[in-house]
């Protein structure tokens, strides 16, 4: 490996739109990663053409390249500006893909690049299973013996040694791994079929099922000087055959005993150690649990999911220790900001809380994409309950992960025994509910973990929690029985649904006996150090670790996890209204439960607390922190009303989208305006455009800016656009809607006018280069400088031209490819170019679309 | 589940639910942050007479299995929990953590603010005594604070007569301490034939069974406790046999060779230190869970070579004779609960005795 | 086929307990130097002077000797012993511990023309050798004082000795020829 004493110029692969598969969590990482390289001097260049990217807004626009990223065009950036390294690791498996074809097609070498993270020869092995398991049964470490096939005649002659059933998956290939479970040879054949077309080598691999072992994934850090530290060990509920990221995870693992657990850390060190990973790896294992042994069943030597969960539930800066790691430092050498305790970064954590993690689903959204779960991924996000016991993590997370107003949970008592029993053994979407029906209607722990290979222990815990509701339901308005259900993770609102009352009888009651939350400090040391960690959690006990932060205190609510929708905006918003607000001298609290958000980075929250956004828990912090601002998000109305009636320095960001006026069918153009005071300045004229023949508004989902129209046209709309806003009361950031005024005239009328929404904000930030989630955030806590506002200058006639586009996740969920919605997006790209190149008559044909995203530089 | 409380020396007394035994004990309280393991913690002879309080809120998930006990007849004193399950249904459980403590006569106590009180002891310097008993009244507290820490310790959990564990490879001798049942699992596992002597032995005694090596095990309690026949049996194996000695055997270690040893304030009993392999400059991770440590000034350089230290804390963690190959650790080299990278220590206790024997 | 007898881990504990041994036997490092035979021999030395900088915070010197000869593990010539062809030692060994470093000690011959090159230099006070791997049929009277592993091993089979530092890991193998 090249010196890395003398790096100073490296590229970092991003990782494009989200997608299911991968949030926000890789932006999160690239931007404390860019911050520590900051700090040592290294100058960082990424590319990437998310538009809701907070990473590109932290770097100068010389070392941004919003493109697409493809191996033609990293390849271009190395040939022009010779960075000495490159990092794959936060562009996911995509990054991993375009840094492997680089290799091998001599560009790496010919250009001198070191690659950061891991040698060349790991970097070939990951996505290639033949080649990891040669690589693993060397050091001899159990893996699943894949025979490779090009054929379906080879695979055939591969059955009888075999056996079913058996897994499919194709050899390298060009998205995240689709492996497929087949009972018999049809569904064999059938997955051959696809894996082959999926493959860069026309290759799959063939091996034994371990479907209903128990799946574990290990993550660890590892330095030059071969120091390895494990971080946490995440247990998935549910069992091999249910993709890790449609399970629900608990941290650390429950129903392992400390043998198994030490194999599981002996294994992945052994791994990083032949692997030469330098930084952070997952593992995935399958335990078999009849006896203790175990399986690797996949390598992620990059930022992961699991990754982003692993710190967030253990409060161990593992962001920030990678990149150190990444540029050669030693563990022991590694120096923290000084609010850690000094060896934070060298000392293994161990915690003393419990994290469970649910995944959200895009089923609402999607409904014609197949429920079962399997092991090709299905969630679109997730959201995570931190308790003391196995029984309130569970009940916290299902709340958070159940958006509903007024935080109860929906039933499935309308299932028959027959379907709730065929969801038992093929699981849908909403398991945890269907588990907990089951307990209900008599099933026991054993029984049900004999059916869905779930370890008895969660159900015993879940039957806990039936007790527990079964005493609330006998005891209404008992305040003994409050302290309890408060004490497993009952909400309010759960408690005065059962009780048939308000949350207020109940926030009373709870007052009158001194039931109150105490928070603890979610950090690495359990209890041994004084750490000073950002994050907190609420459970009912004895001590409260959590202070006011002090004075001048902006209390942001987030969304929880992420969902389709304009989510991955809504985190943009987020963070950089958390930036703005620091910036204004504020002293920021953030109150979360996505594991993936961004804006939980230390760089712009001084405090998170990981609680379900809902009422009462909201309530409870206010209580504690005073602060000065409170902001909550346009979609949660209940909350906003209820908040409404206290008397607290209200802010709605992101606006409501409700508050429009009026919401038309369809409209072609917008003119987006910021609106203050007297003041209204026109920040971009853009086309709106619907993939596809519809063009109602929900379907208008790509975007492209300046319109395309006459210079005196776009004027004119400007004009128009400010004398409708004149008539209403709509400040801050607004979007003035136009369509023709019927179906064959060219004239435009103004059709509606709303907040902007979150998607166009990112967009039009990233175009115009103000950042106006910023001026607005600004224009609410009243430090907006008119001054300032009125020197902004937009080109509204520039020559270059920007696209944005949203990504939907049809291919992914195996749906018929048709135009989406704006409730199903779940990511999107964002382009530049000529307006010669980017013409309207272009746009609307989704694969022209698909190839000026994706083209190259 | 009935109301009992644990109550400390210095007058305060949490509330919580009793479980496993019903019985009123009382004990030095402990602090134990392992992510894991509770059997193996609850089994340990250090514990003896210690009331355990865990870190880890979830404890009992896994019940009580035949392969994880440190000893047979467990003398901890209670054990005190945020959450506590009854299972036993993990495929190699037989037990619930309850049914086994009922059995050994060791009262649990759960829905206790752990994590608070393992902040509030650390801050506090010197043996905490605490009681776990039925109504936290001025009596229970009289009680309490007449308790004397007794230091007759290893006398009550070593074995009083030799015993044997029959194998076909290497002799070594184990004296016994108190030792933890990892050690034999490891030596097992290298086929060594052992005899386990009491610590009492002299070491004629020891020489008589001609070993190739010498193991001096853990156990609860001070070294100092001890008298001065164990360290002049020390002095004498060391210089004719392998020696390989663990947590309290180590504290032995040093004391026989000049050193002097001191009462950590407040005691380290996890996982997540970083110990210096001082030879390599490696870094590995083991289990500790000692009272004591060697005062590093007081080693005698002529006599003793440090090998390995704590980064977190700088304390000694392991030493090794300049004339002879005895090496000890205060760490818990067979992990039990904890990280096995310390168990190439065991091997390199093999590789002494094939050397010293080949030779 | 090969077959890894010794692995990385085990490797390092062989180097680190010849380290102690040495310390136990000198009775310190006062007047000790450090030279390395062949190739690997110096690596070895070098990694032996390294634990002992650390252990006792004191530079022990290290030397090379390179001895070119007939393969020693594969077929002798009894016409041509082995002689030093060159040697790296920038100091004295008058007076000196010399402690000579090889990967495996097999018939005897190399060491012997190592000898004489110390003794050429200058007078030791002693000269003790270390060796990874002792496979036995000496065809001289010479022995080890400290050695890694003893590996028994017939005159077909070979003994290969890898470094990380200049091949792809540690280990020790036995080659059937």
């Amino acid at each position: 490996m090249q010196n890395l004493d003398d790096l100073q110029k490296v590229l970092i692969i991003g990782s494009g739109p989200t997608e299911i598969g991968h949030e926000t969590e890789l932006d999160s990482a690239t931007v404390q990663i860019i911050t520590g390289f900051k700090k040592h001097g290294v100058r960082t260049l990424v590319i990437d053409n998310n538009p809701f990217s907070v990473a590109l807004e932290e770097i100068q626009p010389t070392n941004m390249y919003v493109q697409a990223v493809t191996t033609a065009n990293v390849r271009h950036i190395i040939e022009r500006d010779q960075p000495d390294a490159i990092l794959p690791t936060l562009g996911g498996l995509l990054g991993i893909r375009i840094t492997q074809e680089l290799i091998e097609n001599g560009d790496i070498g010919r250009f001198g690049v070191t690659i950061l993270g891991m040698p060349a020869a790991t970097l070939r092995q990951i996505n290639n299973p033949a080649a990891l398991n040669a690589t693993l049964k060397e050091i001899h470490e159990p893996v699943i013996e894949a025979q490779v096939v090009s054929t379906e005649d080879e695979a055939l002659g591969l059955v009888e040694s075999i056996g079913f059933p058996l897994i499919v998956k194709p050899v390298a290939p060009r998205l995240d791994t689709n492996r497929t479970i087949c009972e018999n040879v049809d569904d064999m054949l059938d997955a051959l079929n696809q894996g082959f077309a999926q493959s860069r080598f026309d290759q799959c691999t063939l091996e034994r099922s371990v479907v209903g072992y128990k799946e574990i994934e290990m993550v660890a850090v590892r330095d030059v000087a071969d120091t390895k530290i494990l971080i946490a060990g995440l247990e998935n509920i549910d069992t091999v055959g249910i993709h890790s990221g449609d399970s629900i995870v608990v941290t650390p693992p429950q129903t392992l005993n400390d043998r198994e657990y030490q194999d599981l850390r002996d294994a992945t060190f052994r791994i990083a150690t032949e692997l030469g990973i330098v930084g952070v790896i997952h593992i995935h294992f399958a335990l078999n649990p009849n006896n203790q042994h175990f399986y690797v069943t996949k390598i992620a030597p990059y930022f992961t999911r699991g990754v982003a969960l692993a710190a967030r539930t253990t409060g161990y800066p593992l962001a920030l220790v990678t990149g150190a790691l990444l540029i050669g430092q030693r563990l022991v050498d590694i120096k923290l900001p000084s609010r850690f305790v000094k060896q934070t970064a060298i000392m293994e954590p161990t915690i003393d809380h419990v994290s469970v993690r649910i995944p959200i689903w895009p089923f609402q959204e999607v409904p014609d994409a197949d429920q079962h779960l399997d092991t090709v991924m299905k969630a679109v996000g997730s959201t995570v309950g931190v308790g003391r016991s196995v029984e309130e993590a569970m009940l916290k997370s299902v709340r958070s992960s159940q958006f509903s107003p007024r935080d109860v949970l929906p039933s499935v008592s309308n299932l028959t025994d027959g379907e709730m029993i065929s969801q038992l053994i093929h699981p849908l979407a909403n398991r945890i509910l269907v588990l907990i029906e089951a307990l209900r209607r008599g099933y026991t722990p054993d029984e049900l973990s004999e059916l869905t290979k779930i370890d008895v222990f969660y159900f015993v815990k879940l039957q806990h929690l039936l007790k527990i509701e079964k005493q609330i339901k006998e005891n209404p308005l008992d305040v003994d029985t409050l302290k309890d259900a408060r004490y497993y993770g009952f909400g309010d609102g759960m408690i005065a649904r059962i009780w048939q009352t308000d949350t207020a009888t109940i926030r009373r009651l709870s007052a009158e006996a001194d039931i109150k939350p105490t928070y603890k400090m979610i950090e690495p040391t359990a209890g041994e150090f004084d750490e000073h960690a950002s994050g907190y959690y609420s459970t009912f006990e004895y001590e409260n670790e959590s202070k006011p932060l002090g004075d001048r205190t902006a209390l942001v609510l987030g969304r929880g996890g992420n969902q389709l929708g304009p989510n991955s905006a809504a985190e943009y918003f987020t963070t950089e209204m958390l930036k703005q607000l620091k910036r204004a001298g504020y002293h920021t609290i953030l109150m979360n439960t996505n594991p993936n958000a961004i804006g939980i980075a230390p760089e712009f929250t001084d405090k998170q607390y990981v609680d379900p956004i809902q009422l009462g828990d909201v309530l409870n912090v206010i209580k504690v922190e005073h602060p000065d601002i409170v902001i909550v998000p346009g979609n949660r109305h209940y909350l906003t009303r209820e908040l409404g009636k206290l008397n607290l320095n209200l802010h709605v960001l992101p606006p409501d989208q409700e508050s429009s006026k009026s919401q038309p069918k369809t409209a072609t153009i917008s003119v987006s305006l910021f609106v203050h005071k007297q003041h209204k300045i026109a920040v971009g004229v853009m086309d709106m455009i619907a993939p596809g023949m519809n063009q109602d508004i929900a379907q208008v989902t790509a975007f492209r800016m300046p319109a395309e129209r006459a210079k005196a046209d776009r004027l004119k709309l400007v004009e128009q656009a400010k004398e409708a806003v004149s008539e209403h009361q709509l400040t801050g950031m607004v979007q003035v809607l136009f369509a023709p005024k019927s179906k064959d005239s060219q004239q435009l009328t103004v059709v509606g006018i709303r907040p902007t929404r979150l998607t166009e904000m990112a967009f039009l930030s990233k175009v115009t280069g103000v950042n106006w989630v910023r001026m607005l955030t600004r224009q609410h806590i009243g430090t907006l400088d008119e001054k300032e506002l009125a020197a902004i200058k937009i080109d509204l006639n520039s020559k270059r031209v920007a696209l944005m586009n949203a990504v939907f996740p049809f291919q992914q969920l195996h749906v018929l490819n048709r135009p989406g919605t704006t409730d199903q997006e779940m990511g999107a790209t964002i382009a530049f170019g000529s307006s010669e190149a980017l013409t309207l008559s272009n746009l609307s044909d989704t694969e022209q679309l698909d190839k000026i995203i994706n083209r190259t530089i | 589940m009935e109301k009992r409380y644990l109550i400390l020396e210095d007058g305060s007394a949490y509330a919580g639910e009793g479980f496993g035994a019903g019985a009123t004990t009382s004990g030095e309280v402990i602090s134990n942050l392992n992510l894991l393991g509770y059997q193996e913690t609850i089994t340990d002879q250090i514990y003896h007479n210690q009331i355990i309080i865990f870190a880890q809120p979830a404890i009992g998930n896994v019940g009580i299995n035949h392969d994880s006990y440190e000893s047979i007849l467990p003398t901890a004193k209670g054990m005190v929990v945020r959450d506590v399950t009854n299972i036993s249904t993990n495929r190699l459980s037989r037990l619930s953590l309850d049914e086994f403590l009922q059995q050994h006569n060791i009262p649990g106590i759960s829905g206790i603010d752990t994590r608070h009180l393992i902040r509030k002891l650390r801050k506090m310097d010197g043996p905490v005594k605490g009681s776990i008993v039925d109504v936290a009244d001025a009596h229970a507290f009289d009680q309490l604070n007449a308790t004397v820490l007794t230091n007759r310790q290893v006398d009550q959990v070593a074995t009083p007569k030799p015993y044997p564990n029959p194998d076909t490879g290497k002799n070594v001798v184990v004296i016994d301490f108190g030792l933890k049942h990892g050690i034999l699992r490891q030596l097992s596992e290298r086929r060594c034939n052992v005899t386990v002597l009491p610590w009492t032995a002299s070491a004629q005694d020891v020489l008589n069974l001609d070993p190739d090596g010498v193991l001096l095990s853990t156990g609860p309690g001070s070294p100092l406790d001890l008298g001065e026949g164990v360290l002049e049996m020390i002095r004498a194996v060391q210089a004719e046999i392998p020696l390989f000695a663990i947590g309290l055997g180590h504290e032995l270690f040093a004391l026989a060779n000049g050193a002097k040893l001191e009462a950590l304030p407040v005691e380290y009993h996890g996982s997540s230190h970083p110990i210096r392999r001082i030879i390599t400059n490696d870094i590995i991770y083991a289990t500790q869970g000692q009272g004591y440590a060697v005062t590093a000034k007081t080693i005698d350089r002529d006599r003793l070579i440090t090998t390995y230290v704590d980064l977190i804390n700088g304390t000694v963690q392991g030493l090794r004779h300049r004339d002879y190959p005895a090496f000890s650790v205060q760490f818990f080299a067979d992990g039990a609960p904890g990280p096995h990278e310390s168990r190439d220590l065991f091997d390199e206790f093999m590789e002494a005795m094939t050397a010293r024997r080949e030779g | 086929m090969a077959k890894v007898v010794v692995d990385a881990m085990a490797m390092q504990r062989a180097l680190t307990r010849i380290t102690y041994e040495i310390i136990e036997r000198n009775k310190g490092v006062d007047d000790l130097v450090i030279l390395g035979i062949k190739t690997r021999g110096v690596y070895l030395a070098r990694r032996i002077a390294s634990r002992l900088q650390q252990l006792e915070n004191v530079t022990v010197p290290v030397g090379d000797l390179d001895i070119t000869s007939y393969r020693d593990d594969i077929e002798h010539d009894a016409a041509t012993d082995p002689t030093v062809s060159a040697a790296n030692i920038n100091f004295s060994v008058a007076g000196k511990k010399v402690i000579l470093v090889d990967d495996v000690l097999y018939t005897g011959r190399t060491i012997r023309a190592a000898m004489s090159a110390v003794m050429d230099l200058g007078r030791p006070k002693s000269i003790n050798l270390a060796v990874l791997v002792d496979r036995g049929h000496r065809e001289l009277p010479i022995r080890a004082d400290f050695v890694g592993k003893n590996i028994p091993s017939s005159q077909r089979e070979r003994i290969k000795v890898s470094v990380s530092e200049i091949d792809d890991r540690d280990a020790v193998e036995i080659q059937q020829a």
